[in-house]
């Protein structure tokens, strides 16, 4: 093709996305200043910020099984959440109440279309619904505040901050359906070799996310990022009734960053075995002893134990257990980690991180943030509510579309002084059993995640979902893979017991909730050599396996 | 619409065996459920009744507003439903509070394979199957504890026998053109932007292409394409005094090619778009007490909801003793034989017939969703109320189906509805004459005004939150289901002059209220709508629709209440509108 052709082309692809772009940010800047203006003159309490911001997702799922597509969709939206605050810095509609939600946006569509009359009909009737609830808990909490005794964290509302002007729209992404759709059937069907297995899926998501944000302290910013991402599951049921199942997950900001099929059918292979395994595989008995945590169960346990309780926001509220609320500048860790939370970051080795981002939810700049240097406590996870000590956010007050932001984690690394080569690690832990006189120890491969409770009315502890566990033995027997086995424990006991790291950082890519909904993260940690572990015996069910063979002629094969 | 229809009937009357053998879906389902009448546990009851219904559905949906495309999305879908019954007809694992709940584990097969890949549907069936009976076998044990130490008074059986059926239609044609409708919804949410005084409003189009399947153990086979498309405007407002004002039009076809023109569409919205404008503007009503008279999609719109609602018997499910609920009975319940309308009003439900004055009717269907062929009911004969809509769920003093099972229902039940519901009158008057007479009677009682309703909130508009509230309010009164509100209300004056009001609701509006009805106009107007089982059959509150349709005159009602509403009113936005 001769190059002049292909010069316009190349225009043409790339001008309507900044027009595109420009729109919808002139649309919300437009809106934002006639709303703000008006309200300021007109109505009681007066606001003294207002935000917006759109998220505009194009989202494209197919998914599979033995070889047939269950799902195939393309979705697009663009959602707007709106902030009002009415007050002051020092005391807004925004104020925790004692563990009381605050939910003032609802995340309602927008035009796809770059129309600025449709747009600007919904952004006007959202700012009238938020401030009308703004204005009312004001109200009742000026109320609450008169009535309450002096709250220990006496910090503002709302942290000052520099407005930032940023605009780049996020790549565009290519997607064919269709050649997913045929690589899908042809990887799932490998299953087909694997006749424990109950039921399986392979699947594919790939998300291109843009965000525009506008405030009236002047921030106008559109960036965004994109999310792919490979999914095998696989789910069986043993001849007592516990359902087992693994994963794998692939990663990448591209489709164009997710493996090839060998090493998509390696992962598959190795879902499917740890699912045949388990079906055989003995039920723990409750056990405390010596474990090595995998690289990625020990950025699960780093998440889970750690991470949500350095969030700024729960420093704050009294219902909350605040563990580390009075610990900046002191040790919380063993001194030779630290753990890091760098947004900046976009890849680990060859990995992309899912827990990049150029700027937060409350449109502040993404930065690297130290919150644990060799053992001490330096600072918090903070959006743009301050805590006593921290005045300003680091660029961590994140959300789904539809709740309000606070303090999240983004990408956790931790870093260790004291490494050891995985087989040393492995030693370590036979001469733990040994020395703790145990007949064996853990080895916890592959976690599914975790969950915690930080709140003072729940229990400060925290649990860990492993999938593939082994038992190791002190002597030459092979590990020993096993069923059923939670980890269970508190966070400040757990720390102290951590006696050395590996060499080799894993990798998890993941998906957090907690309440302003789901956001993507990843936690980056070598393997860990924890003295003392506790688990306990996993909820079963008391269900039969299927009571027929499975159909001689499905896909699959025959039962147990 | 017709070419739609004819390939339906020759398919009726001579079933094309050899499609039907092709299909791997319905090969699937009759293999695998054949193998599933094995299915035991011992000493536990086997299986007496099994059916597989798979929904195959491939829908295009789009929302607009001013101009803007809001969403478009393609959707392909197969969901399954399998039901299992342990026992026997008389007693099983059904009616009761449990029956549906998945009790113990369930597998991880909430999506069918879209590709006709006959293995793996048997297999996804397999475990559906194995799931199905094992929560059947829990329920009919739990229900029989429960029964234990309660007496019942009436024993009903739990299903009824019907007699197998097979109909095998072909798959449905009809293309849907994304970027043609795209473009259509985004210029016709454009219309709006002219009403100033619209404080909302958006556009949204459906268009399903869809296949029944349903095979059971008895032998019944059913594949019945069930194309659906249809646009849906909504629009709002706010009065000066801060009354939220809304309302909304759909237009639907069962075939797509067979939806109005852009012209009679552009029509429609602007009458919609006028109507909240003029309601803005209208006076805030006084209560009134007299008669009504209910004109054109009105008279439609009140029988289809209230005798839509109260001729399907709801049945009351076996529960633990002591444990309570809310399980609203109809207002008609035991009341066959007795007058319910006047003597000169008749009610047929004919879900048979597919035209009416040349014009194509919405509620026709050959099968209902338990695989029973429906017949043309009489309802009501001469005022007197003869039978009910019924599914194969037994009710008190009926049991055998008549095919009226349209919507999914609760505790292994369906629903039951109506397909083509015909309000007959013998003694009509022009409707000029039925004003005149109420208007005669508001003279001699004194009253300044008559009133006339031509549109009621049915399906309704409401957000969920008002629907939540409307009733939350019926339970604590412990009242009946309110009606719609109405939405077109006008007084009319002695010297003709009509003046559109707002604000009104009625009060203890029941079928009781159709023995006062006066008379009836000579002219019967069609109403069809999308049924669903939702209160109000609430807009977009199921995934699941029945096309509906009611051919009804213009009615006078004499001594209906109309209350003023009294709720508080949100103030107006600080901000105007941009």
């Amino acid at each position: 093709m001769p190059s002049p052709v292909r010069a316009a082309l190349l225009f043409i692809a790339v001008f309507p996305a900044l027009a595109q772009s420009s729109l919808v940010l002139r649309a919300l800047s437009e809106e934002l200043e006639r709303n703000f203006s008006i309200l300021k003159q007109k109505a009681e309490p007066a606001p003294y910020f207002l935000s917006y911001e759109v998220t505009e997702q194009d989202v494209n799922v197919v998914s599979a099984t033995l070889g047939a597509i269950t799902s195939a969709r393309h979705n697009a939206s663009r959602l707007l959440d709106v902030s009002v605050r009415v007050g002051s810095r020092k005391l807004d509609n925004y104020h925790r109440v004692r563990g009381e939600r605050v939910d003032f946006t609802s995340g309602v569509p927008l035009s796809l279309d770059d129309n600025a009359a449709a747009i600007k009909q919904r952004v006007w009737l959202e700012t009238d619904r938020v401030y009308r609830l703004a204005a009312e808990r004001l109200i009742k909490i000026r109320t609450s505040t008169q009535v309450k005794v002096a709250e220990a964290d006496d910090s503002d509302d709302f942290s000052e901050e520099k407005p930032a002007v940023f605009s780049e729209a996020p790549p565009k992404m290519k997607f064919s359906a269709e050649q997913w759709a045929a690589r899908l059937r042809k990887l799932s069907r490998e299953f087909d070799q694997h006749p424990g297995v109950l039921t399986s899926s392979v699947s594919v998501m790939a998300q291109r996310e843009t965000k525009y944000f506008v405030n009236t302290e002047g921030s106008r910013l559109e960036h965004g990022r994109g999310f792919a991402r490979i999914m095998i599951t696989a789910q069986a049921k043993a001849g007592d009734g516990t359902d087992v199942s693994t994963f794998e997950t692939f990663e990448a900001a591209d489709p164009s960053g997710l493996p090839g099929d060998e090493v998509i059918l390696a992962a598959i292979r190795k879902v499917a075995k740890d699912v045949s395994g388990l079906l055989r595989a003995p039920e723990v008995e409750p056990f405390v002893g010596p474990a090595i945590l995998s690289g990625r169960a020990a950025a699960v346990f780093f998440h889970e134990i750690f991470g949500h309780r350095v969030e700024g926001h729960r420093q704050k509220d009294e219902t909350e257990g605040q563990t580390f609320t009075k610990s900046l500048g002191a040790p919380v860790l063993p001194p030779f980690l630290s753990v890091i939370f760098d947004p900046t970051r976009r890849k680990a080795g060859t990995v992309d991180l899912n827990g990049w981002y150029l700027y937060d939810d409350e449109g502040i700049q993404a930065q690297r943030v130290p919150v644990v240097e060799n053992g001490i406590l330096k600072t918090f996870l903070m959006s743009r509510s301050p805590v006593r000590g921290v005045d300003h956010s680091n660029g961590h007050g994140r959300r789904q579309p539809g709740l309000e932001p606070v303090s999240r984690q983004s990408n956790l690394l931790v870093e260790s002084s004291k490494q050891v080569p995985e087989a040393r690690l492995r030693e370590m832990l036979g001469d733990e059993i040994r020395r703790q006189k145990k007949p064996y120890g853990y080895y916890f491969e592959q976690v599914t995640g975790g969950f915690t409770t930080t709140a003072r009315a729940g229990i400060q502890a925290f649990k860990v979902i492993p999938l593939v566990v082994y038992r190791v033995y002190p002597d030459n027997r092979p590990d020993e893979l096993v069923r059923g086995a939670d980890i269970v424990g508190t966070p400040l006991a757990s720390f102290g017991k951590i006696l050395a790291t590996g060499d080799r950082p894993e990798i998890f890519n993941g998906y957090c909730g907690a309440e302003s909904g789901s956001v993507p993260v990843s936690a980056v940690s070598p393997a860990l050599l924890i003295s003392e572990i506790e688990i306990e015996k996993k909820q079963k069910s008391q269900e039969r396996p299927p009571l027929l063979p499975p159909p001689v002629n499905s896909a699959g094969g025959g039962g147990q | 619409m017709k070419a739609l229809q004819r390939v339906a009937l020759a398919a009726v009357a001579c079933a094309l065996p050899s499609l039907a053998a092709d299909d791997a879906v319905l090969r699937a389902m009759r293999d695998e459920l054949q193998r599933s009448r094995a299915l035991k546990i011992v000493n536990l009851d086997p299986p007496y009744f099994i059916s597989y219904a798979i929904d195959d559905g491939d829908a295009f949906l789009a929302s607009a507003t001013l101009g803007g495309l809001v969403s478009a999305d393609r959707r392909r879908f197969r969901s399954p439903q399998v039901q299992v019954r342990v026992g026997d007809y008389k007693f099983d694992n059904t009616n009761y509070v449990g029956s549906g709940l998945p009790f113990g584990g369930r597998y991880n097969i909430e999506q069918f394979p879209l590709d006709n890949d006959y293995g793996v549907l048997r297999r996804l069936l397999w475990l559906a199957t194995d799931q199905a009976y094992k929560a059947a076998v829990e329920a009919i044990a739990r229900k029989r504890a429960a029964l234990r130490n309660v007496t019942v008074t009436e024993q009903l059986a739990d299903f009824a026998r019907a007699q197998p059926t097979r109909l095998i239609l072909d798959p449905p044609r009809g293309e849907i053109d994304e970027e043609e409708w795209k473009n259509r919804v985004r210029k016709l949410s454009a219309i709006f932007a002219a009403y100033p005084d619209l404080h909302a409003s958006g556009l949204e189009f459906q268009a399903i292409r869809s296949v029944r399947y349903l095979v059971t153990s008895e032998g019944t086979e059913v594949r019945l394409p069930e194309n659906l498309a249809f646009l849906r405007a909504r629009v709002y407002s706010q009065a000066p005094d801060g009354m939220l004002l809304r309302d909304a039009v759909t237009f639907h076809a069962l075939d797509f090619g067979a939806m109005p023109s852009d012209l009679e569409i552009t029509r429609g919205l602007r009458e919609l778009a006028e109507n909240v404008t003029a309601l803005t503007k209208a006076p805030f009503a006084d209560s009134y007490v007299g008669p009504v008279l209910f004109e054109g999609d009105a008279a439609g719109q009140l029988f289809a909801e209230l005798l839509g609602r109260n001729l399907a018997l709801n049945r009351r499910p076996v529960m633990e003793p002591g444990r309570g609920g809310y399980w609203p009975a109809s207002e008609l319940e035991g009341r066959q034989g007795s007058r319910i309308l006047p003597e000169w009003m008749d009610v047929v439900d004919d879900p048979t017939q597919k035209e009416w004055r040349g014009r194509t009717l919405f509620g026709f269907y050959p099968i209902d969703q338990e695989g029973v062929v429906p017949q043309p009911l009489t309802l009501v004969e001469k005022g007197v109320l003869k039978n009910f809509l019924l599914t194969r769920q037994p009710v008190k003093g009926y049991e055998g189906s008549n095919g009226r099972a349209r919507m999914p229902g609760n505790f292994g039940a369906c629903t039951a509805g109506f397909g083509n519901l015909f309000v007959r009158a013998s003694e009509t008057a022009p409707l000029p004459a039925l004003r005149k007479r109420m208007m005669e009677m508001c003279q001699a009682r004194s009253k300044p005004y008559g009133i006339i309703v031509r549109k009621m909130d049915f399906p309704s508009s409401a957000s969920f939150d008002e629907v939540r509230r409307l009733l939350t309010a019926m339970g604590r009164s412990g009242g009946t289901q309110p009606v719609s509100q109405p939405v077109l209300v006008y007084r009319v004056y002695p010297d003709g002059r009509e003046e559109l009001v707002r604000g009104l609701r009625f009060r203890g509006l029941t079928t009781r209220s159709l023995k006062d009805i006066l008379g009836a106009s000579d002219e019967s107007h069609l109403f069809e709508f999308l049924n669903n089982p939702a209160p109000f059959a609430l807009m977009g509150a199921s995934n699941f629709v029945s096309e509906t349709a009611v051919i009804a005159p213009s009615v006078l009602i004499d001594d209906l209440e109309l209350q003023k509403f009294d709720e508080e009113l949100p103030k107006l936005p600080i901000v105007p509108a941009p």
